[in-house]
């Protein structure tokens, strides 16, 4: 209450409504930051919590379990073992976790050579402005209008990934599969990385390597699901159908959780430190 | 290879049209009931019953689209094996 005696009560209300809107991210932090604004444990779990949430969006595209379902449907057509089309398919996840391990690094690499361990604000709110337009293109582009699950990348490289599932026969070549497939999509998980990468360049050398290990392995979720139930012998036809059936609800989340990154993102890194300057 | 006297317009007009070969169809509709984990013998045999319905179907066509082929070769999959039908659709609809 004394807050509002004070001459800047107009920016304590600003300052309290920030942390009414962050709570729900992150109920520890909004809490405590007040109190102990320098607690490194806090930023730390936030940055985790919202490095998690961009692996989660990330995760929610289906590039690679459209390719990996189209590698299961071509191995098992091809009358080839199960141990060769489970040794297949994890090579080609395999192959989306190195590309996903190395994009962030490269991007967070070249953020630290650029800004630093210091971020300047304009940079978080491009970063927002980038989260917000590709959720937005989400909301609109992500599906083609036709039947099926068939993304809108260049038609080129769902030609080349079509052809190229077939054609796979080795570990090798299946790897392969997998560093191009997210390479296919970059168009749209480019936003969860740049702020990954953002967020990761703020942390201490051994949170960065936890946050980019956590980032890997929730952004390969999705792949190892689909993984785990064609190794166990449900039927592909099943998974499309569920896929299908679920696109609209699958575009509105990953959509929506870009919104909401960036919405996050904007208030903790940008407004709360105009605001918190300027007290 | 069998091949039959019809020419197939292919996707997007862009390669030069072929000749119908059976052969490529039944491998096609097999490899879709393989993928819903159909046991071999039955796949053959429903991509034989496949073909031959087609076949018929085309026979007084002197030229026909390799879409024609898909929606026909759909249709009579779906009374044989639905499930098998819906991956042999999904197939330029995935990615």
């Amino acid at each position: 209450m004394i807050l509002f005696k004070h001459k800047g009560y107009k920016k304590a209300i600003v300052f309290c409504s920030i942390h009414i809107i962050c709570l729900p991210f992150c109920p520890v932090y909004a809490i405590n930051k007040g109190e102990e604004t320098k607690n490194k444990h806090m930023d730390i779990l936030t940055s985790l919590l919202a490095v998690g949430f961009a692996a989660l969006i990330h995760a929610s595209f289906q590039l690679s379990v459209s390719v990996l379902t189209m590698l299961s449907s071509h191995t098992i057509g091809a009358k080839r073992s199960h141990a060769k089309l489970m040794r297949l398919t994890l090579s080609f996840i395999i192959g989306t976790k190195v590309m996903t391990l190395l994009l962030v690094s490269f991007a967070a690499l070249v953020l630290l050579d650029i800004f630093g361990s210091t971020v300047p604000q304009l940079v978080w709110a491009c970063a927002c402005g980038l989260l917000v337009g590709i959720g937005i293109a989400v909301w609109l582009f992500y599906y083609r209008r036709e039947k099926g699950t068939s993304l809108w990348i260049p038609r080129s490289f769902a030609k080349h990934l079509n052809e190229r599932s077939k054609a796979t026969r080795t570990s090798a070549e299946s790897f392969s599969l997998g560093l191009t497939g997210v390479i296919s999509e970059l168009l749209f998980i480019i936003g969860p990385i740049i702020v990954t990468a953002l967020v990761l360049i703020g942390l201490p050398a051994i949170w960065q390597l936890v946050g980019l290990a956590m980032y890997t392995i929730i952004s390969t979720l999705s792949s190892l699901t689909v993984w785990g139930l064609i190794g166990s012998g449900h039927s592909l036809s099943r998974i499309q159908k569920w896929r299908e059936n679920n696109k609209q609800f699958l575009r509105f989340a990953g959509g929506g959780g870009l919104l909401i990154l960036g919405f996050f993102v904007y208030v903790n890194e940008v407004v709360f430190h105009i605001v918190a300057g300027g007290m | 290879m069998v091949g039959t006297v019809v020419d197939v317009v292919k996707r997007g007009d862009r390669r030069q049209p072929e000749y119908f070969l059976r052969d490529k169809l039944h491998a096609s509709v097999v490899a879709a009931c393989l993928s819903v984990r159909t046991p071999a013998g039955q796949a053959e045999s429903i991509a034989s019953t496949v073909c031959d319905s087609v076949i018929d179907w085309l026979e007084d066509k002197p030229e026909i689209t390799s879409q024609d082929i898909r929606i026909v070769t759909a249709k009579h999959l779906h009374t044989h094996h639905p499930d098998a039908a819906y991956m042999y659709e999904q197939y330029l609809v995935t990615i």
